[in-house]
Formats: C-alpha cells, structure tokens, sequence
C-alpha cells in the first residue's frame, strides 16, 4: 500500500471515528448501567432491549403519576442528617428500606434468567422481593437467591392455601393475597387460608377504609393499598389518594403497604408520610431487569433509596420514624 | 471512482476535502443548535427573550448548568407556575406620578427593591466573569450584586470591578472556625451583608450527571469538588448533611454585618431562623435546585411572611422573570426580590451590557406594573394588589 492510500484509509477510520465527541444519547444506544439516573431512563433501556409485546406488559401508563404531582414536600432545614437511617421493621423482619420489589408473573418474557435474576438484584440492593405464585422460575431456586422473599396468590378456591404453604416450606417470611384479580374474595374463605398460617398474610387490592377495617376484623395482619384489579378503571382514584383514609382506618392494627406508580425516592416519602410502612415497586424493578438483568434491578432500586434518602435529609428527617403528617402538604389540584 | 496515480497536487485537495467531511472535524459544530443569526442587544424586548441567546452561545453543559433543576424538576417547573396562581388586580389609575421604588434594604440603598442573587461560576458564562456581572449590574442603577462563594473569581477581585454594592453569600464549611478567615475577608473587601445557603444539603443535577456520562470533564471537574465521598450507605453525598441550627450562632459573631439565612421554605424554619440572630429571611428553593418535588418559592410566601410578622425583612427568589413577578412577590410580603438566571442570561448573551439591559428590562417592568396597578409607592404595595389562587 503507497503512503497516499494509507492516508486516505486513516481519515475514515474508526480510531478517527472515536474522536468524535458525542452529543446526546445516540439512538439504540445501551449504555453502561451506572450511566442510568433515575426510573424513566431505565424504562427506555427495556423498550430497547424488549419486543413490543413485552414491552407493551410493563410500559409506565402514568396513571398514577398525576396524583404525586398534587403532593408537596416541606422542606425542613438545618437538621443534621449525618445519622441518615432508612432502616424499617415489618412483622419482625428487618428492613434497609421501606422499598420492596413487587410481584410480576412469568418474569422471563423480560430477561431470561427471569425471576433469578429478579432476585440476585433485589438481594445486592438488599430489598426484599415478593415472589408472584406465577414465576417462571421454581420458588427454591428464588428463595436461594433472595432469602427473605415474600409470596403474592391470587384467590382461587380450594388451591390456595396448598400453594402458600409450599411458599411458607420454601421459607417466604409473608404472604400477600391478591384481591379482585379475577376470582371473588369471600372473608370467610380469608380466614380460611390464615389459619394457622406460621407467617403474616396481607390483603393486597385494598382501596378503602371499611375494607381496612375488615382486613383487620378478619385478623389480617396487613394491607397493601393498591388498585391492582386485573383491569385498570379509567378515573378510580389512585393508591396515593386513597392512603390517608385507609391508613386512619387501620389505625396500629395493620401493617399499611401501598403501591401504584412510584418512580421516585419522593413518591415513597410522600407515602410514608401519609401513612404507609413501606412501598412496593413492580414495573421500576422489571425495567431494570429487562435493561440490564440483576444488575439493572439492583441500579434501579438503589437509585430509589438514595432518592428517598436525600429527600429524607433535605426534609429534616433522619429516619423514618421521625416523617410525619407535615411533611407532606396535599393540593387540590 | 478517482484515478489514484493523478499528481501529487490533486491527492493532497482531495485528501484535504475528504478530511473536512471526516468524523475527525465533528467537533467543530455543535449538534445541538442550529446557526441562526444572533439578535443585536436592542432587538430584545423582555428576559425572556435573552435566554435563547445565552443558548445559542453557550457550550452545552455551561447552558444546562444554569437551566436545570434538582432531580426531575418539578419544582423548577412549579416557580414559573406559580406566578400565574398569581394575578394583579388593576387599582385607580393613580395620580399620574413616577412610581417611587427607591428603598433601602438591610442598611443596603437600591433604585429598585431587585438584587441579584448569588449564583456560581459566571466564568462558565462568559470569559470576564463575575466582574463583568457587577460591571453590569452597577451600570443598572446601582442594583445589588450577592457575589456566591462559589464565584470563578474571589470577591476581593471582583469588588475593585465597579462601584454599585456587593454582598456575599457563604455556604458554611463544617469546621466553623475555618469560616473565619473567607468572612473577614469579603468584609474587609467591602460585602455589606453576608448570605448564609442552608438548603441544598442533599442535592443531585439529573442534567449534570448526564453532561458527565456524555463525557463534559469541565463540568465533573466543577461539581466534583466539594460535597465530599458518602460514607452512608445510601450513596448521599456527605458534604452538608451535617447542618444544624447552632451554626448560625456560631458564625453571628464572625459577621459583623446584616447575616441573612437563604433557602428558608417553612414558616417552623423562619421563626427557628428568628431565635438564631438572624437579620433576614430569603425565601428560596435555589432556583427549583435544591429540593425536587420542594413548593415553588411563590406560594409559600405569604405564610413565612405571616410568620416573620415584619421582624426582619423577607427577600425572595426562585422563578422571577419579569417586572410584574417582582410586583407579585412585593405584594405577597417580600421585602426584596432577586435574580438568579436572569442577569447569568445577560452575561452570558452579550457580556456587560447584556447583564444591564436584562436588569433594566426588569426595573422597567416593575415601574410600568406599579403605574398600571395605580401604585405610586412601595409602601402602598400591599395584598390587596393581588388575587391568588395557589392550589
């Protein structure tokens, strides 16, 4: 080859190439986990990664986001938070934070070490994952993983309690049962599966007071206050909304969780504050598997617990037990 | 294709286009912005007409440091907001006088009840900085100037610059003694009030970890400094989680000026700010960059003002972009209001006399609000001037 010609060939090449600054996010892009910053980005990395069917399952509607933009939060100043602590205790099993991974069936439609890789994820960002009865993957090999994993059912007569109790064998420290999805909930079939059942169960779907007062009535140990009923009503009020009243109503008889639409630290201080224990997180967790595997679902979750963490500190609040009411002001619009 | 044993001659031109057509000379164009002509300094009309400019002129990361807001910035958003809760309502025409706006805050004499707040690295901006910004800000009657402890230039530096008053805004460091020596310094140099930030302990730029992902080490170089390595387990930045209310005990006696506490958002926190000797309250959510999902400063105004019952003299920031902005947050109780983006859209547009026409806009506003609203003092701007409607 003549000098020319090497010339020629250099300028085009790809070491010339590299040198090009680049401006933005180039599109198909998959950059490096610890590149993501907060929840949305780790949504558009699943919709790369993701067929449109997949994708489609766990796109972020927004339904619920609207509510969070009518909730404020007061800042409080000048209150050391050199101690920051976020550490939670629910039925005697501790916390790191008040954020739990959330159950989803058939998880390898999102990555294909599927619920696996759910749960090395949740484990690294020491969060403790509900396991949904329809996993992909064999709850053994999940509870290898992820120790102190919760179990999510769905109610169904007669096979119910044969599942939970595989669960409980497996070692799930708690058991949410789905309300509405599909079947019909009768309290006396509730009672049914809580007996003597070794764990705490909690009724998830619960949307208001007098629900959470029978929850409590029927011994019930928790409630997740979700809107979670197979099909989403357009115009039902979302989860946040319906927090205050339901927590008033549980009172200190129930454990109140809550999910539907947290995406940031400051959604899941604004549920502390109006009542909830802790928060449960589904479609964040799956973007980031979808993403990135375990590693995106650790990415994802701590993003949220340092989110929740500054907010804490930036609010005056240095452990959960100290945010109150007036953390939060609620907005009419 | 070309005939490669052509001349010597020839291979070079041709060499030399395909070489400025190369990837290699990408870096000379800016993606992010057309090339539009750059309006001349008398074609614009209000602040807001600067911030394309500052725009078109800045390298990316520059323009997104002075735009962005904490986390997904809601309360970035909430600031401009705000101001539309907000209307004026029209009184008598009045008596047909020039309105009166002279005032005198914290023993500090000003033409208009504006100053500028303190904001970072002005050098970013534009290559003379900070005393280009008070040149500036002097040449616009003498406005105020909050020069930011974290200024590319020291305040000693820019105080010879000009003529008009200067202030200077500390964010404390934790072994308060060392406070000591920056404090007697700008005092000496002539600061006329000391501005102590107390917000922003926890803080993260969403936009600024992106600029750093995209490669922009200018700006890793500047946020990466002074916040100090989490030793938490939550990742939190460390650097001013240790803020507690007896610093402003400690520092009251190393300031022998008007010590005024920014970031104040609660009417607890003012009263708390009251029993600390603090000699004025600047209500402030940094611009929408300190607390993400934290009110706009706006509209929880009037309840630290109730608060503060007149003991001290509220100042007021966060959103302010035009005249009547500043008539709205006089009438909600504020004593003073100050401009962050606007006079860095100034200087960073045109420099100098950029920063004094952008502020000038704003007085001129201000006086044409007073007039149209039939109120020919300051005194006699009240809450009756406006109707609000916060949600």
């Amino acid at each position: 080859m003549r000098r020319r010609e090497a010339l020629f060939l250099a300028a085009a090449g790809p070491t010339i190439a590299r040198s090009q600054q680049l401006a933005g996010e180039p599109p198909g892009r998959i950059p490096p986990a610890a590149e993501i910053i907060n929840a949305s980005e780790m949504e558009a990395i699943a919709r790369r990664r993701l067929d449109s069917a997949a994708y489609t399952a766990i796109a972020d509607t927004g339904a619920d986001r609207a509510a969070f933009d009518r909730i404020t939060l007061r800042p409080r100043l000048m209150v050391s938070a050199t101690n920051l602590d976020l550490g939670a205790n629910l039925f005697g099993q501790p916390l790191f934070a008040p954020i739990l991974a959330g159950p989803a069936g058939g998880q390898n439609r999102f990555h294909p070490e599927g619920e696996l890789a759910m749960a090395r994820g949740a484990s690294k960002a020491k969060a403790v994952l509900i396991v949904s009865e329809r996993s992909s993957v064999p709850l053994e090999k999940i509870a290898a993983e992820s120790p102190g994993f919760w179990y999510q059912v769905f109610p169904e007569a007669g096979t119910t309690r044969a599942k939970i109790d595989l669960a409980v064998k497996a070692g799930c420290k708690a058991v949410c049962l789905t309300a509405g999805a599909g079947g019909t909930l009768h309290w006396a079939a509730i009672e049914g599966m809580r007996k003597d059942l070794a764990v705490p169960l909690l009724l998830k779907g619960v949307m208001s007071p007098d629900d959470a007062r029978a929850a409590a009535d029927h011994g019930l140990q928790g409630i997740v206050v979700s809107s979670y009923r197979g099909v989403p009503v357009p115009g039902m009020a979302s989860p946040i909304e319906t927090l205050p009243a339901i927590a008033e109503a549980a009172g200190s008889r129930l454990a109140v969780l809550i999910d539907g639409g947290f995406r940031r630290g400051s959604d899941v201080l604004k549920a502390i504050a109006l009542g909830a224990r802790a928060v449960i997180v589904t479609r964040p967790a799956l973007w980031g598997l979808a993403a990135y595997g375990a590693a995106g679902v650790q990415q994802v979750l701590e993003l949220l617990q340092s989110e929740l963490a500054r907010d804490m500190a930036m609010c005056g609040k240095p452990n959960l037990a100290a945010i109150d009411r007036a953390t939060v002001r609620l907005h009419r619009r | 294709m070309r005939n490669w044993t052509a001349g010597r001659r020839q291979a070079i031109r041709a060499m030399a286009g395909f070489v400025a057509g190369s990837p290699l000379f990408g870096w000379q164009q800016d993606p992010f912005r057309d090339h539009s002509r750059v309006p001349k300094l008398e074609e614009l009309l209000t602040g807001l007409d600067f911030e394309p400019v500052a725009y078109a002129k800045l390298p990316r990361w520059a323009y997104d440091y002075t735009a962005y807001g904490e986390g997904s910035e809601f309360t970035l958003r909430r600031n401009r907001q705000a101001f539309d809760w907000v209307r004026l309502v029209p009184g008598a025409a009045g008596s047909g006088q020039e309105p009166q706006t002279a005032t005198t805050i914290l023993g500090t004499p000003a033409a208009f009840p504006i100053l500028v707040s303190p904001t970072a690295a002005h050098m970013q901006l534009h290559p003379d900085g900070e005393p280009a910004t008070y040149q500036g800000a002097t040449a616009a009657s003498q406005t105020p100037m909050i020069v930011s402890n974290v200024a590319s230039v020291p305040f000693e530096k820019i105080a010879p610059a000009a003529k008009g008053p200067l202030w200077f805004q500390l964010y404390p460091r934790q072994d308060v003694e060392s406070n000591r020596e920056l404090l007697d310094r700008v005092q000496a140099a002539g600061a006329r009030a000391v501005v102590v930030t107390v917000d922003q302990q926890a803080s993260v730029y969403e936009r600024a970890l992106h600029d750093r992902n995209l490669e922009a080490a200018s700006l890793r170089r500047l946020t990466g400094g002074t916040r100090g390595a989490p030793r938490n387990p939550y990742r939190v930045p460390e650097g001013r989680l240790w803020y507690e209310w007896k610093l402003f005990d400690q520092l009251r006696p190393m300031i022998k000026v008007p010590m005024v506490a920014k970031g104040i958002l609660t009417p607890e926190d003012a009263l708390l700010c009251l029993e600390h000797g603090v000699d004025a309250i600047y209500v402030s959510n940094h611009g929408g960059r300190s607390l993400d999902y934290g009110p706009s400063s706006l509209e929880v105004l009037p309840e630290i003002v109730d608060a503060v019952r007149g003991r001290v003299p509220v100042l007021f920031d966060s959103g302010v972009r035009r005249g009547s902005d500043v008539l709205k947050a006089l009438a909600l109780g504020a004593s003073a209001v100050c401009l962050g983006r606007i006079p860095r859209w100034g200087l960073a547009a045109y420099g100098v006399p950029g920063v004094q026409k952008i502020l000038e806009i704003v007085q001129t506003e201000f006086k044409q609000a007073m007039a149209a609203t039939g109120r020919s003092t300051l005194a006699s701007i009240d809450r009756s001037l406006v109707r609000t409607d916060f949600p």
